[in-house]
């Protein structure tokens, strides 16, 4: 019986060892060899490093280059995802209507994921292209008259961060609309008909029905676009100079990790310091949405929702 | 006893076997080279001579891997490869970051090829700069002096002649520029620029500073540099120049007369200042306009303009701890330091089919066309004369550029040129279009440069700004 026991388990861990051995070299490893490299002076150019306790994370909150990047970030991604996540949403909830019955659901949702295809590079290149001085945006606007003269469209913050906000809304809002429908499609329609046979109104099946059973699939896409905001480096550094220019205006978090690796040396250290504390901020803001979005269902059941818990018991959902 | 002895007898073999092994590698000079050679570079023009090192020796394969420039990609890559089993065995290294790699530990001691240029009569600049402690590291096939070159049209329409001495008189030195822009503009009614950007005058600026990026762990700012500021904001405020972006469309245009402003009014630049390869990779190439049209070709001369200077360059060396550092070394030879393959590179004698002769799979496009300005003093006279009938002379309306920049190379300053140059450099571009475009003042301007380079180099010491 044991042996059957530990013959069964051992199967078990031999399918689990691929993964975790996976795991530990290219998750583990990476970000335990990061923390230790963030309190080093180590360069690409030099064999030799020491240990130099936390100067690297001093120096980043010596002058305001850190802050600024940090500040940077957090707007462009937060530009980005509320007309992302608002878009998305009603785009879905008019596909998934049973009342519109819109014909050609599957073309529009191909249509609207299509720029998530398009490589980040050819995109920045693109962009930078059309708003060159002497591009077809500068020709556009002035020949139509919407411009006296020629503009510097990539010299100016605010059309720079737009273009950046703009890219990351356009290639990502389909794919936020993609995981809602499926979020959506996937209620129970009775629930609905249910609602409207007591006279509920739209607005009230989608406060009341749609948003609530959908806030599992909410947190996933808010927790794994801020991930992928705090992230954002291949569209601004590709669309200027990959200095974050003008003004530093779009120097991400990343750009500025990039640039501490990418500098004369290689300052590898310093550039760890900087994925360290973007590491931090990203988990505490992760685990702040966990916190302030979970279901308070589970601390002090309501009596009252019984019958909707009811209905729904055979839908897993946590 | 017996056995002892035998033990001894297998030692002594084995002992005079290593050594003859030894002693045999040294006098084998004229042995045939083989192996696989790993080369990086940022261009595809080493593989042109990587291709002809494989017709010399058909047991070398060399695998060539070309990442580009652009924002610092290429220079990333090869910090993070050096040193790890991906390593390249040779790299190519460009002016604005090869000493960054002579000063650094990484690339191999080449001290014995330097004999070499002393027969080829490399030009001394150009040794200086692989040359950091005693040490030469890199060494490099090209020399580039810097020229600038004009429209005869223009000049003929403007300034009344297209005579090489009588511009180059009105361009001798920066007063007198200005003096020319000034005509230029008021000629073609604000349609001529005088160059496309003012990007491309920043090379003669900092060519004819006084002392380096860094003396002593402290940023030294060059009051060329401040000089060079102002100028190109002047440039920039009179509408001396076209506002484009060095290496971006608009800037191309102009060297096949296609540039239009945004109303669609054609716009027509006189001048460009360009090094030795920018003759034959930059402007001879984009000198005819993409959807066809008669191009410039044959309206443009090449003079001196009103600085010496040197523009780039690219330098090879082999990465130290290279399992194939002996066939490296014979690579980098045969690349900078051979008389038949500089001879070769420079007059043309790579095409297309040569090379397709050697390696069937090259592409159609890799070929070496004549006319690249080779560091060996020794070739350059031995080749000079046969520009005088070339494409690229029909190019300048005849005239010969192969001796006006011989002429030139000796004069170039290889001191200048500090490990950090590249950081510092990219680190202006910013502010200073910033400050171009009037969203920033000049104090603004210092401050944000001062700021950018301090984050990037964390120890070195930084002096007040020059305007505050």
């Amino acid at each position: 019986m044991n042996f059957t026991q530990l013959k069964k388990n051992s199967t078990g861990y031999l399918f689990l060892t691929p993964f975790i051995i996976g795991f530990l070299v290219f998750g583990l490893y990476p970000v335990v060899n990061t923390l230790a490299l963030s309190f080093t002076d180590a360069t690409l150019m030099s064999r030799s490093s020491h240990f130099i306790g936390i100067d690297n994370f001093k120096r980043l909150f010596a002058d305001n280059v850190f802050i600024r990047a940090v500040g940077n970030t957090w707007l462009i991604w937060i530009c980005n995802f509320i007309p992302q996540i608002g878009i998305a949403l009603l785009l879905s909830v008019l596909f998934t209507s049973a009342r519109l019955k819109i014909k050609g659901v599957g073309v529009w949702r191909a249509i609207y994921y299509l720029p998530n295809l398009l490589m980040p590079a050819a995109v920045a290149a693109l962009f930078n292209a059309l708003f060159a001085y002497y591009g077809p945006a500068n020709q556009f606007m002035v020949r139509a008259g919407f411009l006296s003269e020629a503009m510097r469209f990539l010299e100016s913050i605010t059309v720079t961060r737009g273009l950046v906000v703009f890219i990351q809304w356009w290639t990502w809002f389909g794919q936020t609309m993609i995981i809602l429908m499926a979020g959506m499609t996937s209620i129970p329609i009775p629930l609905y008909e249910a609602a409207m046979v007591d006279g509920a109104s739209v607005w009230q099946m989608f406060t009341r029905i749609t948003l609530p059973l959908l806030k599992p699939i909410l947190i996933f896409i808010f927790v794994t676009s801020l991930v992928g905001g705090m992230q954002m480096f291949d569209i601004p550094f590709l669309l200027t100079d990959g200095r974050g220019s003008p003004l530093s205006s779009i120097q991400t978090n990343n750009i500025l990790m990039y640039m501490k690796f990418a500098s004369s040396k290689g300052h590898i250290g310093a550039a760890a310091s900087v994925g360290v504390l973007v590491f931090i901020m990203t988990s505490i803001c992760a685990l702040g949405i966990f916190y302030i979005l979970r279901d308070r269902d589970l601390d002090q059941p309501k009596p009252a929702r019984k019958s909707l818990d009811k209905k729904n018991a055979e839908r897993p959902q946590s | 006893m017996k056995k002892k002895l035998s033990v001894l007898f297998a030692l002594l073999i084995i002992a005079s076997m290593i050594l003859s092994a030894c002693g045999g590698g040294a006098p084998a000079q004229p042995k045939e080279l083989k192996g696989t050679l790993n080369v990086w570079s940022f261009t595809n023009e080493i593989k042109t001579m990587a291709i002809a090192f494989q017709g010399k020796h058909p047991d070398v394969k060399v695998v060539y891997t070309m990442i580009p420039m652009t924002n610092g990609e290429y220079q990333t890559k090869v910090k993070a490869a050096a040193g790890t089993s991906d390593s390249p065995d040779v790299v190519a290294l460009e002016a604005a970051f090869v000493k960054e790699w002579v000063e650094s530990d990484l690339l191999a001691n080449l001290n014995d090829l330097v004999p070499l240029t002393k027969d080829l009569k490399t030009y001394p600049a150009v040794v200086q700069v692989g040359t950091y402690d005693g040490v030469t590291k890199g060494f490099s096939y090209q020399a580039t002096p810097g020229a600038f070159f004009y429209r005869r049209s223009i000049a003929k329409e403007c300034l009344g002649t297209d005579d090489l001495d009588k511009v180059q008189a009105m361009v001798a030195d920066m007063d007198k520029f200005v003096e020319t822009a000034a005509k230029i503009k008021a000629c073609g009614t604000g349609d001529y620029y005088t160059v496309g950007t003012g990007g491309e005058m920043f090379l003669p600026f900092l060519s004819n500073r006084s002392q380096p990026w860094i003396v002593d762990n402290t940023l030294v700012i060059d009051p060329k540099i401040v000089e060079y500021v102002h100028f190109a904001k002047m440039m920039r405020d009179n509408g001396y120049e076209s506002g484009a972006t060095q290496w971006t469309e608009g800037w191309f245009a102009g060297m096949n007369d296609t540039l239009k402003d945004a109303n669609g009014t054609p716009k027509k630049v006189f001048s460009y200042f360009l090094p030795t390869w920018g003759l034959p990779y930059v402007l001879s190439p984009n000198s005819t306009p993409k959807d066809g049209g008669a191009g410039t070709g044959g309206d443009w001369a090449m003079i001196n303009g009103p600085m010496a200077y040197q523009w780039g360059g690219t330098w090879v060396g082999v990465l130290e701890g290279s399992p194939n550092s002996e066939l490296a070394k014979e690579f980098v030879k045969f690349v900078a330091l051979d008389e038949e393959n500089l001879t070769n590179w420079a007059t043309g004698v790579y095409t297309n089919e040569y090379l397709k002769a050697i390696d069937p799979t090259t592409p159609d496009d890799q070929q070496q066309a004549a006319g690249d300005f080779v560091s060996s003093q020794v070739v350059v006279e031995k080749i000079t004369k046969s520009f005088d009938k070339s494409t690229l002379a029909d190019f300048l309306g005849g005239e010969n550029s192969y001796g006006a920049f011989a002429k030139a190379a000796p004069s170039v300053n290889g001191a200048l040129l500090t490990g950090s140059d590249d950081a510092i450099q990219r680190a202006l571009n910013d502010p200073l279009a910033a400050y171009l475009s009037g969203t920033m003042t000049e104090a603004e301007m210092w401050a944000a440069w001062l700021d950018a380079v301090r984050s990037e180099f964390p120890d070195l010491t930084i002096p007040e700004a020059p305007v505050k």
